[in-house]
């Protein structure tokens, strides 16, 4: 078996071996999943050494039939693009189980489900073929909608429902794409490889009507405006892990859709829709800022965040440089550690006092002086600190984009500006000024809660100073993706 | 020539030393940490003092020196290829004066603090957080990339912030940071946009290859005028310059010891530094040398002017270094980069130390209202020495420092423009006033609070013999640096290109004689032991009186606009849940019912019509197919369907 199928279904393997268990082994339980997953991180650590960077070819190639009356194939492979992303979700995974192991109902259901979703987002960044990215796709959809909803907060029936149809609304018009693309090719094929060569293929005309199908999918995921309100409710619901994996991954799937598929493969329907999709980073990114701004909870604000960050990473597509996809691939991965980190201690804040409001602390840096400061560091990476992760991604992703929209590029850092505002002000309510006796009881972070976060804030600054084993991951890929655009 | 090419070390050394400091050792008042921190930096100060040692006797300068950063993809004149982005050193005359500047008066402060911060529950941090700015100041002077010197840059605005906000146990300070940190980030955006522009035109960020750009003239005046003055921008907001100065006077809520080396000799001077660093930008777009010249003088009157009001002895020297800062401004605007880096570091001397010599009556007193001082000098003889010599050499009294780099400067502007040099010849006039208001107010005239002074004293060892080494500087360093113009020839190379036209000799006399009236002035007001002048004067002058008091209602103005801002996030989120959620979500939810019920509807009124009409037909139909087709299973009857809707759709598709 290949070490990309070893990689995905690793996690699946161990979701089999916990619905073996009986559920009152907890401890079992908790350990296969982070075995199984453990495992999955370490063969990613075998992947980083053993990628080679020279090449923009597939590699770790895995090709099978699967249906072949459709045509369709067990399909896998990686490149620069998607290689950044499947270590990313092995990691991201590993930390939110470790920091799942607080939950206390349903501990098999949970891990099962958890390590399921974890198997359909390792899929989706290594397929190579339509059927099976589809299928990798909803897989992802099932477990987050039983995570949300029997695990989240108050309103959590009603914030998986509306995360369930908003996503699957997005991923029918994909269906409708993927459909589209097959029987308009000759020979029918889901190769993506294929696909991606076939474009000299298709009118105009058609490859818009399939971008807009393809983007709606991917816009809800990313999410991107105006496709993005679930994401807030989402996230304030969720419990603290499924966040984590929500904000670091399964939004990565939308970009990582817009910058294999419906770039490499409608470059017609793509450049027909660049001046919007330009706006929309705009938007994105201004308006997210501002929304987060807004906010009295926590973690509503950083969800909002997110929809800032992620236009940023739409600012660096659309301006169609190797500097602009760098700067989006790597803000993909930085984001993912840095509010990953950012909604793991937020959790840590909600577990203790039972509420995220912002308002309702003060002067916590005098009584939890390692939370402060490692909450201080998750926040000023995330407002671009130089040094730690956030930075260099974001100034590519501006650097990119500037070449081709200058005016645009210069609105959108006032959502630099903004995203300091409300963090800043985040620190000083909660943190600073006098210490509010209310919590005088809450007690600093614990073991698992270091486990969990300090491997990634050691990971924001590693990758803020030296952003070089990132970027050699991804750079010649990206250099022949920037080429291809004529 | 050892010296020169270990200078990176000279970041590095309190970088790590900050790590160690941070993360070694227990939490402690008396952690014997901070002696880590002084040593470093003690040794940074001997590297530091080896450069330019080596710079007079006749290195090579500029020395360069680069190493590949990190890598990425890039796409020039539609070609992507993989770009190396280096970091590097450069060192040069300028960046080899402010070496010597910020090691030194670093090490002076970290030795002041050991008595100045002794006791304090964060003694051990304070260190680490002075050792880490240091480092990334020390980063942003050596740097031969641009990218690299914004990094350091902001992270010196980062180090500003920690230390502004150190005792934030109280809310002052706390909200003092956030508004440094802001406000020099909102200027900072402008210095971010000169950088996107940069590297679009050169393709580059290496300091010495966009000067080649520009000296072959591939730069045109309009790019060039835009990106001087996105970096004026980041300048005016680091260098405290009008308007974005209002957060000078507040980050004084930090430490004195910070004050003194963040907020009046090293980063502030930061904004100057990038400007002289990026001078060949500046020259090329005459429209912003113009405004960065007039730029300087209206920020060297206005912050005068709300000097004078002051009675915060802290604030009056947050005020008086914004003044500073413009003059120098003034004088890179006027093509006078010799005499604005020549005033820097003079300034850092005095400035320093009249932050220290405040730093040691605050905390003899407890206090940093004048109001409740006077009569200190008995008490604090050597800290009154060492103020007197430090008021001396900033207002320009021959002789001491400040006359030397502040004639230059009148000299330079007077020649560039006589308006500007009115605007300044007043400002240094003014300087001398509440200079010598603040010393009679603290030190001279009767004790007005009895308990505070009683309980005066002189402070230890640690913190006078920095006052003394600074007030030595203060004196001599002024002529030392323009002995056998020794500084101007190492900023501006062997060959000087700055034409040296002999001002009038009127023109420096006239000045001094200004100031020396002004003197007499600020004695006659506040020499005590009453204030019935000084207090008429501010009843009959009350209106101005206030616009002063309210720093020109430039606070207001800044607070109108987070107002605006919080206004702005507050539509966007109502948008978001009102109307944007409402369309896409229930607006959706509501088509879909919408549908269900047409649906519905036609599904009574048509189907179910049709079904009851063909109904007799089905029957008979039916009972023939019956034998044809159903044996009763519903699997069978399921494929059928499927197989029909999949011909029907294969029909339609291929139609």
């Amino acid at each position: 078996m290949n070490i990309l199928s070893l990689i995905t279904f690793l996690p699946a393997a161990g979701a089999l071996v916990i619905l073996a268990l009986p559920k009152e082994r907890e401890r079992a339980i908790q350990a296969a999943a982070l075995i199984s997953s453990g495992l999955s991180l370490i063969l990613c650590g075998a992947l980083y050494v053993l990628f080679n960077r020279g090449t923009s070819d597939m590699q770790f190639v895995e090709r099978i039939p699967w249906i072949p009356s459709l045509g369709a194939q067990y399909f896998l492979g990686v490149d620069g693009l998607s290689v950044p992303l499947v270590i990313l979700t092995a990691l991201m995974s590993f930390v939110s189980l470790i920091a799942s192991l607080n939950i206390k109902v349903r501990i098999k259901e949970y891990f099962f489900w958890f390590l399921i979703l974890e198997t359909g987002m390792s899929g989706v960044f290594a397929a190579l073929d339509m059927v099976l990215f589809y299928v990798f796709w909803e897989i992802t959809l099932v477990p987050m909608y039983f995570l949300i909803g029997i695990w989240g907060g108050p309103k959590k029936e009603y914030a998986a429902i509306k995360f369930f149809l908003y996503t699957l609304t997005g991923s029918v018009f994909m269906l409708l794409g993927i459909l589209a693309v097959y029987f308009n090719t000759t020979p029918h094929t889901f190769d993506l490889l294929t696909l991606l060569q076939s474009h000299a293929q298709w009118s105009s005309r058609f490859q818009i009507l399939v971008f807009i199908a393809f983007y709606l999918g991917f816009a809800v995921k990313v999410p991107a405006f105006p496709f993005h309100t679930w994401l807030p409710l989402a996230h304030v619901e969720a419990p603290t892990a499924v966040s984590v994996v929500l904000a670091a991954v399964l939004l990565k799937m939308g970009v990582y859709g817009i910058m294999r598929i419906s770039y490499g493969m409608l470059p017609l329907g793509f450049s027909w829709f660049l001046p919007i999709l330009i706006a929309i980073a705009v938007i994105n990114i201004i308006y997210g800022a501002l929304c987060a701004m807004a906010q009295t909870d926590m973690k509503k604000m950083v969800a909002y965040s997110s929809i800032n960050h992620m236009g940023y990473c739409l600012l660096g597509i659309a301006g169609l440089t190797a500097t602009g996809f760098a700067g989006a691939s790597f803000e993909m991965i930085n984001h993912g550690i840095i509010t990953g980190a950012l909604f793991l201690l937020v959790g840590v804040i909600y577990d203790r006092a039972h509420t995220r409001d912002i308002s309702a602390f003060g002067g916590l840096a005098a009584k939890l002086p390692v939370y402060a400061g490692l909450m201080s560091l998750a926040c000023f990476a995330s407002l671009g600190l130089p040094g730690l992760a956030g930075f260099i991604s974001e100034f590519l992703c501006f650097l990119g984009a500037f070449a081709r929209w200058k005016v645009c590029t210069a609105v959108s850092v006032i959502g630099i500006l903004v995203t300091a505002a409300f963090f800043l002000r985040m620190l000083e309510k909660v943190f600073l000024g006098p210490f509010n006796e209310k919590w005088s009881a809450l007690t600093d972070l614990d073991a698992r809660e270091l486990c969990a976060i300090v491997p990634l804030a050691a990971l924001t600054i590693v990758l803020g100073v030296y952003p070089r084993p990132a970027l050699d991951l991804m750079n010649t890929t990206l250099v022949h993706m920037a080429g291809l655009f004529k | 020539m050892t010296m020169l090419e270990h200078a990176y070390l000279i970041a590095l050394i309190p970088l790590a030393a900050s790590f160690l400091i941070l993360f070694g050792g227990k939490e402690d008042p008396h952690s014997p940490l901070p002696f880590v921190g002084i040593a470093a930096i003690g040794w940074c100060l001997v590297e530091s003092l080896g450069i330019l040692y080596a710079a007079i006797s006749g290195a090579a300068l500029p020395y360069a020196q680069d190493w590949s950063w990190f890598s990425f993809g890039m796409t020039a004149a539609n070609r992507p290829f993989v770009y190396d982005m280096p970091i590097g050193v450069l060192i040069d005359g300028p960046a080899v004066f402010m070496l010597v500047v910020v090691t030194l008066v670093s090490f002076l402060v970290q030795i002041y603090s050991l008595s100045y911060m002794h006791g304090d529950a964060r003694f051990k941090r304070y260190y680490a957080y002075l050792s880490f700015f240091t480092a990334s100041m020390l980063g942003l002077v050596v740097s031969s990339n641009l990218l690299v010197t914004f990094c350091c840059w902001e992270l010196v605005g980062f180090s500003s912030y920690i230390l502004i906000g150190f005792w934030f146990e109280r809310s002052e300070p706390a909200y003092a940071a956030k508004k440094a940190f802001l406000t020099t980030k909102l200027g900072d955006l402008g210095l971010y946009l000169a950088l996107l522009f940069i590297f679009v035109l050169v393709g580059s960020f290496q300091i010495p290859q966009i000067a080649q750009f520009v000296s072959r003239g591939y730069m045109s005046t309009a790019a060039a005028t835009l990106i001087a003055l996105g970096i004026l921008c980041g300048a005016a907001g680091k260098s405290a310059q009008a308007p974005l100065f209002i957060w000078l006077p507040d980050a004084m809520e930090g430490p004195t010891p910070v004050s003194a080396l963040i907020h009046a000799a090293t980063m502030v001077a930061a904004g100057v530094y990038l400007v002289a660093r990026c001078y060949f930008i500046f020259t090329a777009a005459p429209i912003a040398m113009e405004t960065v010249a007039w730029l300087g003088a209206l920020t060297a009157f206005l912050a005068a002017t709300m000097a004078i009001v002051c009675t915060d002895i802290k604030r009056v020297l947050a005020f008086s270094t914004v003044s500073q800062l413009g003059f120098m401004m003034c004088a890179l605007g006027a093509w006078g980069l010799t005499a604005g880096l020549f005033h820097l570091t003079t300034h850092a001397a005095f400035k320093a130390l009249l932050f220290l010599c405040a730093g040691s009556v605050i905390h003899a007193v407890h206090t940093n209202d004048m109001r409740q001082m006077g009569g200190l000098s008995k008490k604090m003889p050597l800290t009154f020495l060492t103020t007197f010599i430090g008021t001396c050499a900033i207002s320009g009294i021959p002789l001491l420092s400040g006359w030397y780099s502040k004639d230059m400067i009148l000299e330079r502007v007077y020649e560039h423009d006589p308006r500007l040099f009115i605007i300044l010849a007043i400002t240094a006039t003014l300087t001398a006033f509440y200079m010598f208001r603040l010393l009679f107010l603290t030190f001279l005239g009767t004790e007005r609070d009895k308990d505070k002074h009683a309980h005066a004293h002189e402070s230890p060892w640690p913190m006078t013999v920095p006052l003394v080494v600074l007030a030595l500087l203060s004196i001599f360093a002024g002529a030392l640096l323009d002995h056998h113009h020794l500084f101007e020839s190492l900023v501006t190379g062997p060959v000087s290109p700055e034409i040296p036209h002999p001002a009038p000799p009127w023109l420096g006399w006239s000045v001094t004689a200004a100031v020396a009236a002004s003197i007499v002035a600020a004695a006659k007001l506040y020499g005590g032991p009453h204030f019935e002048t000084a207090q008429r004067l501010k009843a009959a002058w009350a209106p101005l009186f206030h616009l002063l008091d309210r720093r020109y209602y430039l606070d207001d103005i800044f607070l109108g606009l987070v107002d605006l801002g919080d206004r702005a996030a507050r539509l966007a989120f109502w948008i978001d849940s009102e109307v944007i959620d409402a369309i896409f979500v229930d607006g959706w939810g509501a088509v879909a019912r919408l549908a269900a019920k047409l649906s519905h509807l036609f599904d009574d009124l048509c189907i179910d019509r049709t079904v009851d009409g063909t109904g007799g037909l089905s029957v008979t139909v039916g009972g023939a197919l019956r034998s044809l087709v159903a044996r009763g299973l519903a699997q069978e009857y399921l494929m059928y369907a499927a197989v029909g809707m999949s011909v029907l759709a294969a029909l339609t598709w291929f139609r």
